[in-house]
């Protein structure tokens, strides 16, 4: 066994934390209080390359192994999670199906410009009676002629009212339950596409969140995203695993985030004399939180090295985001506590990591599905 | 054009620094970069290849095996190879012993430009270029602002005197030494950084540089690190009472001039 990041990765590891310090984290508090999308800082950003993280290099990207992308997920959230959700899901969901099932002419068309940061893409599951529960799926597809005809709204979509394009899942035949659910492309400007209502959030404040409204949008045949009919579930549980060990990997990040906060605090605070980093209820409070985020990232590392060595992961992949999130939950709240009353007043940042960390409790999801989940998968058919 | 680039790795300015009981050495918490005037250093030879595209850019360090990882930053910035001139048999920080071993690699290399920062953020020495010049017998100019290729080996660059700038051509090969405002050093493509973590970088012996231990020695026994000092604690924040921001002035200005006199 060997536990240790390689020279390169090492090396991944500090330009990325460097170049995400010098153009994200200075930006991270204003991201946040402006709630917009920060446009100067994406193109600054993404005409560096990393949209391209996890894809080959022959089209522009940089091949990164499953831990390398880890990495990145866990140092963009450090600096601001509201900016690394916009920057993850243009990574990985949002250009995940057209990568793999996309024609030439989409890839020169959507995949191409989003690797570069020219266009904002998105993926579209959750509705407002859908979330873990895909097979309660409502937006339907319908053949028509050469194409396909969506219908429905969509919620709760990271990019949704920025969008250039998204891919949608639809059922073409509710009778089929999940096996009827399929991906299409819709692409801004489509007839009947719209964006809905903005979701006023809590935290990740900076990515735009909102409603997508598919009213009787008629795509080509070219956008049905898919080998054949009805395998839409199954292309689900392929991108799952990876998509959880990244809000693993986010949670950490916030986690880490407010670690150091807390940590810089604690040697400069004094109370009685002294810095409060000299008393032990306070050191205790950084030995618990350092065990856990070191727990936390071997977890998500194993389930990283399961993913790109092609075993299975599912049952790792979901502890290991419920663990880091728990984990995250828990350093955001002693931030709060060893900052004391500063916590409470939103000119300081651990009331950002505070909220921003809420929302991973959902992402990818919820901690009683996983468990359920987890439990099943231990336990077996009964 | 050969450009060399001389570079440090040093402590981040975060990192963590503490004495030794005995005064005579620092633990560094384990966060390192490229020191920050090399950064303009390593910009500006960039510059200067795109400007002339046959132009070769070769950066070289002496130090701890960990510095390669602040070669790997320039690869990734746009250099086109790095060496790392290993310490670990010779690990002296002798400004004399490194510039020996930097002239000697320059010479064995061959150049046309030498750039390095005009000092290192640790030890804020700023005597390795000057040092290396002489050894070299070449121009150097130092802290320079403004760099431009006026001729075949000619250059005019400009640097920051008191109360002004001078303007100053020099024929090549020599060496400049960068200051902040000479440039903006770019932020890595991520092409950039997948070139450097494949490159390999070379390490080498310094005593295989045609330098004996003893010339060495000889050199390090000019300076004995004494011992390392904190600075002194701040004094005590002093909070000026009063009941009108006018009240808080006056009182203010009477602290200024009668107990700290600077009035």
């Amino acid at each position: 066994m060997d536990f240790k990041l390689t020279e390169e990765q090492e090396f991944f590891k500090k330009t990325v934390t460097d170049t995400i310090d010098r153009i994200v984290t200075p930006r991270a508090q204003e991201i946040d209080e402006k709630d917009e999308f920060p446009w100067d800082v994406w193109k600054e950003f993404t005409k560096l390359g990393y949209i391209g993280l996890r894809y080959p290099e022959e089209i522009g990207g940089m091949n990164a192994d499953k831990i390398m992308c880890m990495i990145f997920y866990e140092e963009i959230a450090r600096a601001s999670v509201g900016f690394a959700q916009s920057v993850i899901m243009n990574i990985l969901m949002g250009t995940y199906f057209l990568f793999r099932f996309g024609s030439d002419a989409i890839k020169e068309r959507c995949l191409y410009p989003a690797m570069r940061g020219e266009k904002i893409a998105t993926i579209c599951f959750t509705e407002d009676q859908s979330g873990s529960d895909l097979g309660a799926t409502r937006t339907t597809a319908v053949k028509d002629g050469n194409g396909w005809r969506i219908n429905g709204t969509k919620m709760w979509i990271t990019n949704g009212p920025i969008c250039d394009f998204c891919t949608v899942l639809a059922t073409t035949d509710p009778s089929k339950g999940l096996k009827g659910l399929n991906f299409f492309l819709v692409e801004k400007g489509t007839e009947g596409f719209s964006s809905g209502q903005i979701i006023n959030k809590l935290g990740c404040r900076g990515t735009v969140t909102g409603e997508l409204v598919f009213d009787n949008v008629w795509v080509p045949d070219e956008n049905f995203l898919g080998e054949e009919l009805g395998k839409g579930v199954v292309y689900v549980g392929d991108i799952l695993d990876e998509v959880r060990l990244m809000t693993g990997a986010m949670a950490l990040g916030i986690a880490k985030g407010a670690y150091n906060e807390a940590l810089e605090y604690s040697r400069k605070r004094i109370a009685f004399g002294q810095p409060i980093g000299n008393y032990q209820l306070i050191r205790e409070k950084f030995a618990e939180m350092d065990t856990l985020m070191n727990a936390a990232r071997l977890l998500l590392y194993y389930g990283s090295w399961l993913l790109e060595n092609k075993m299975d992961c599912r049952v790792v992949a979901a502890e290991s985001k419920m663990f880091a999130t728990e984990v995250c939950l828990k350093v955001v709240d002693e931030l709060t506590r060893i900052y004391g009353a500063n916590a409470f007043a939103y000119e300081y940042t651990p009331q950002r990591y505070f909220r921003d960390a809420r929302f991973l409790l959902y992402g990818g999801g919820t901690h009683e599905v996983l468990k359920d989940f987890i439990g099943r998968s231990l336990i077996g058919k009964l | 054009m050969k450009i060399l680039v001389f570079i440090k790795q040093v402590a981040d300015s975060e990192a963590r620094i503490i004495i030794s009981a005995d005064h005579k050495s620092l633990e560094i918490e384990n966060k390192y970069t490229l020191n920050f005037f090399d950064e303009f250093a390593v910009e500006e030879a960039i510059r200067i290849k795109e400007k002339f595209k046959d132009s070769q850019i070769t950066v070289c360090t002496f130090g701890a095996k960990r510095s390669i990882e602040a070669l790997r930053t320039t690869i990734a910035m746009g250099a086109d190879r790095a060496f790392l001139i290993d310490n670990t048999q010779y690990p002296s920080e002798n400004p004399m012993v490194v510039a020996t071993i930097l002239a000697r690699f320059a010479q064995q290399e061959g150049f046309d430009i030498i750039l390095c920062g005009r000092q290192a953020m640790d030890d804020e020495n700023a005597q390795l270029g000057s040092m290396i010049a002489e050894l070299l017998s070449i121009p150097h100019i130092s802290a320079i602002m403004k760099l431009e290729i006026i001729g075949d080996k000619k250059v005019r660059v400009e640097n920051e005197i008191e109360g002004g700038r001078a303007t100053i051509e020099v024929t090549l090969p020599a060496l400049f030494t960068t200051q902040k405002g000479l440039n903006e050093p770019r932020v890595p493509l991520i092409t950039g950084v997948m070139k450097a973590m494949k490159a390999t970088i070379p390490v080498i012996d310094p005593l295989t540089l045609g330098l004996t231990k003893e010339e060495l020695d000889s050199y390090a026994a000019m300076m004995h690190l004494f011992s390392y000092e904190p600075p002194p604690s701040r004094p005590p924040v002093k909070i000026i009472e009063g009941e009108t921001p006018e009240e808080k002035v006056n009182k203010l200005i009477k602290i200024l001039k009668e107990d700290a006199k600077v009035l």
